[in-house]
């Protein structure tokens, strides 16, 4: 049995999706053919021999709850342990500055009391990974820390500075320092990048959410920070690609990554599989007409059409004639004869005439919203 | 009673490691999943699967039936594999022996009717109707019925009816057959008529112990209210190799009955988790059906490709069947050929080579599960290509 127990704050929402996280959060949001971000946190964690998973719910939940159901195909419908939901309270001031926010602990007190179990793993759901914890959770349990920050050696972007907590650690992996921005005036071209991904001893959450509690909406980062001194807080490193997403070109640019062998490879090749629901899709189904090349293709599809660079979910019906570009397109949508797409993101269940042109660009695709028809 | 524990030997290589309705069917299914969820999709929730031969791939493909949604606090799934008892005990002689030697699992239910399957059957049927009709005519037996292409019929138990479609006259596999209509090997039985019927079989040592040629045959010569319940729609026997392949090359045709699309009426599989297919740059496919996990870098075309199949580039594939995780290298091509399970084709193999066999006439190609052919390797169309045996 694992000596972890985890906890996914699903509860990041972010307004730079583009309609994607309108009726959603960003855990909900369909990706890569067949899953949705939050499988990623998930599958890793039950693959990691975690078997008690606490999910915090975001505002709108009805879609994360539609495709967890019990957590059967998670393996998470158990007797011992199994996936719980945590309802979280701070709704709209979500973002990731805030993030592992105390008062969601604090509301859902039971879950983390009840458990026997050393250490609690916590992750953010709004990232792309297919990490194996067991070697990390040994490295916390053989160090006797306190903490332990999974973190990425990464380039600084320019465009996605401002959400990120970056680490400092010394020789002995111990983190001396957690801040947010990137010092101007450093040589140096890689940073440490924390990546969302934390463990804790669980008895120390308890006193810190006791102690913080009251404070109303502060982070749990926050709190590590400026306990640096007292705590043994240490740094492991990853490897592993991971994708975070909080704007739509994210969106767009993660998914055209899976295009890349080297990205698929890392996902899904190895013996952790990304589990996501099941549901019993017939083949897709390719006619005489169908012309695909370099591109991610989903069960339950009937293609009569041409499809470059693209990543084409479940159910997707595609007509004679019709050509897709550089688009993502999402579950159930039905584009008709000599309809065109390209850079464009299709959210679920849109219906696209014939003759229609629908185009974006590389920079800023179109999203065309749920359910729309065209 | 779902028996399946024949062996299928008419299956060759398909069927040397693992029970028939453990094989393949269709990219994405077993063939044992048409008969499971037409038991869901028919709200029969206490199934007992009568198992014998190579029973390992079958019973861990089954599980607790949750697959199916037949996992319930009251019935479920049980593997009944034969066993032995105090005093005595053997294996499987014969179909009707498989359901007698487990009376005591049917009398533990005491069910008012028992319906009896085969797992190697594909087709979409709802016995909730079999089940009404039975009950209209107040029948002993209702044996499903289908009408075939009369020179195809001889394969088949076939059925003479009169006016109120009850049956008169049921013969096994007749050289002749004297009506196109026949047996699809589903059988409701009220409770206690079977269990008469089978103790009747047992006592009679010169019984083959078998539904199709003993029980029902005897049960008519002794007056019983037998019905055939006509069923409109797809059904074929997948147990030969060239029923198997043109049962699967079926479902590629447009407007197929078995629509497997139908999300009123849906085909349920145990399937393992896999990342969408990924098709490559210079990847070609028509009239095809691919599945989750594949990656595809060569042409494909009137083909199905199963779960994990990689197409390496340049790779040829027509009219042929890939079975679940197979691996074709750079270079190969394949026709009218079925590749059995996790079987690998290294470089630049000629599967299924025409040679001098006029167009049209080519034999359908065999590989067995698990199979390496080696680089260069040519096989001429209708070989079946086996592992050597050696462990």
């Amino acid at each position: 049995m694992s000596n972890a127990i985890g906890i996914i704050f699903a509860n990041s929402g972010s307004d730079n999706l583009q309609g994607l996280a309108q009726e959603r959060p960003i855990a909900a949001v369909p990706f890569g053919g067949r899953y949705r971000i939050l499988d990623f946190a998930l599958s890793s964690m039950v693959n990691s021999g975690i078997r008690t998973i606490g999910l915090v719910t975001p505002h709108q939940y009805r879609p994360l709850l539609d495709h967890l159901g019990a957590g059967k195909d998670w393996f998470l419908e158990r007797k011992d342990g199994g996936l719980f939901i945590l309802p979280g309270v701070m709704h709209s001031l979500a973002g990731s500055k805030d993030a592992f926010c105390i008062k969601d602990l604090q509301n859902n007190l039971e879950y983390l009391q009840k458990d026997y179990v050393e250490n609690v793993l916590i992750s953010s759901g709004d990232q792309i990974f297919n990490i194996n914890f067991r070697d990390t959770l040994e490295f916390h349990k053989d160090k006797h820390a306190d903490v332990t920050l999974i973190y990425k050696a990464v380039r600084p972007r320019d465009d996605d500075s401002l959400d990120q907590i970056l680490l400092e650690v010394d020789g002995d992996q111990k983190v001396s320092k957690i801040h947010n921005k990137y010092s101007l005036e450093s040589e140096e071209l890689t940073f440490l990048k924390f990546v969302n991904i934390i463990i804790i001893r669980r008895e120390l959450l308890l006193e810190i959410i006791e102690k913080y509690g009251s404070y109303g909406c502060i982070g749990l980062m926050e709190i590590l920070a400026s306990n640096i001194e007292v705590l043994e807080i240490l740094g492991s490193p990853t490897n592993s690609s991971i994708g975070t997403i909080h704007t739509i070109k994210d969106y767009f640019d993660r998914s055209m990554d899976l295009l890349d062998f080297k990205v698929r490879e890392q996902l899904w090749s190895g013996v952790d599989r990304t589990h996501t629901k099941i549901v019993d899709n017939p083949p897709t189904k390719y006619t005489a007409q169908a012309k695909v090349s370099n591109s991610l293709i989903a069960s339950g599809c009937s293609i009569a059409g041409e499809i470059t660079n693209s990543i084409v979910f479940r159910g997707v019906v595609l007509e004679q004639g019709c050509r897709i570009q550089n688009s993502i397109i999402l579950p159930k949508c039905h584009i008709h004869s000599n309809a065109q797409t390209n850079y464009t993101i299709l959210d679920k269940s849109v219906i696209v005439h014939g003759e229609n042109v629908l185009k974006g660009s590389e920079s800023h695709p179109l999203v065309v919203l749920k359910k729309t028809v065209i | 009673m779902l028996l399946a524990g024949g062996q299928g030997s008419r299956l060759g290589g398909l069927t040397r490691n693992r029970a028939k309705p453990a094989v393949s069917f269709c990219g994405k299914y077993r063939i044992i999943d048409f008969t499971l969820s037409n038991c869901t999709n028919s709200n029969i929730n206490t199934i007992g699967v009568l198992i014998q031969y190579k029973p390992f791939l079958l019973n861990s493909y089954i599980g607790l039936g949750s697959a199916w949604d037949l996992d319930n606090p009251f019935g479920g799934v049980h593997i009944l594999p034969p066993f032995f008892g105090e005093t005595e005990g053997s294996w499987y002689n014969g179909t009707a022996n498989a359901v007698y030697q487990n009376y005591e699992f049917i009398d533990y239910y005491d069910p008012e009717y028992v319906i009896i399957l085969s797992g190697d059957h594909v087709y979409k049927m709802d016995y909730t109707l079999m089940l009404k009709f039975h009950k209209e005519k107040n029948a002993e037996i209702t044996l499903a019925a289908i009408q075939v292409p009369r020179e195809e019929a001889s394969r088949f138990g076939i059925l003479t009816i009169d006016s109120e479609d009850r049956v008169t006259k049921f013969t096994e596999k007749p050289a002749n057959p004297e009506s196109d209509l026949v047996s699809m090997g589903v059988y409701i039985f009220n409770g206690p008529t079977l269990k008469q019927a089978l103790i009747a079989d047992k006592a009679d040592y010169l019984s083959q112990n078998d539904f199709g040629k003993n029980i029902i045959p005897n049960q008519l010569s002794t007056g019983k209210r037998v019905f055939a319940y006509k069923f409109q729609g797809y059904w074929r026997d997948v147990g030969t190799i060239e029923s198997y392949y043109q049962a699967n090359m079926e479902s590629l045709k447009d407007g197929h009955f078995l629509n497997i699309f139908d999300p009123k009426f849906r085909i349920f599989s145990n399937e393992d988790i896999f990342p969408p297919h990924f098709v490559g740059s210079a990847a070609e496919i028509e009239n095809s059906l691919i599945c989750n996990g594949c990656t595809v870098h060569g042409k494909v075309s009137n083909s199905i490709l199963g779960a994990g199949v990689y197409v390496g580039e340049g790779v040829e594939i027509k009219d042929s069947i890939i079975l679940p995780y197979v691996k074709l290298h750079k270079g190969s091509s394949v026709y009218r050929t079925i590749i059995g399970e996790n079987a690998e084709i290294m470089g630049n193999c000629n599967i299924g080579a025409r040679g001098q066999i006029a167009p049209g006439y080519e034999g359908i190609t065999v590989i067995e599960d698990y199979h390496l052919i080696t680089e260069g390797t040519v096989i001429e169309s209708g070989m079946h290509i086996y592992r050597s045996r050696a462990m």
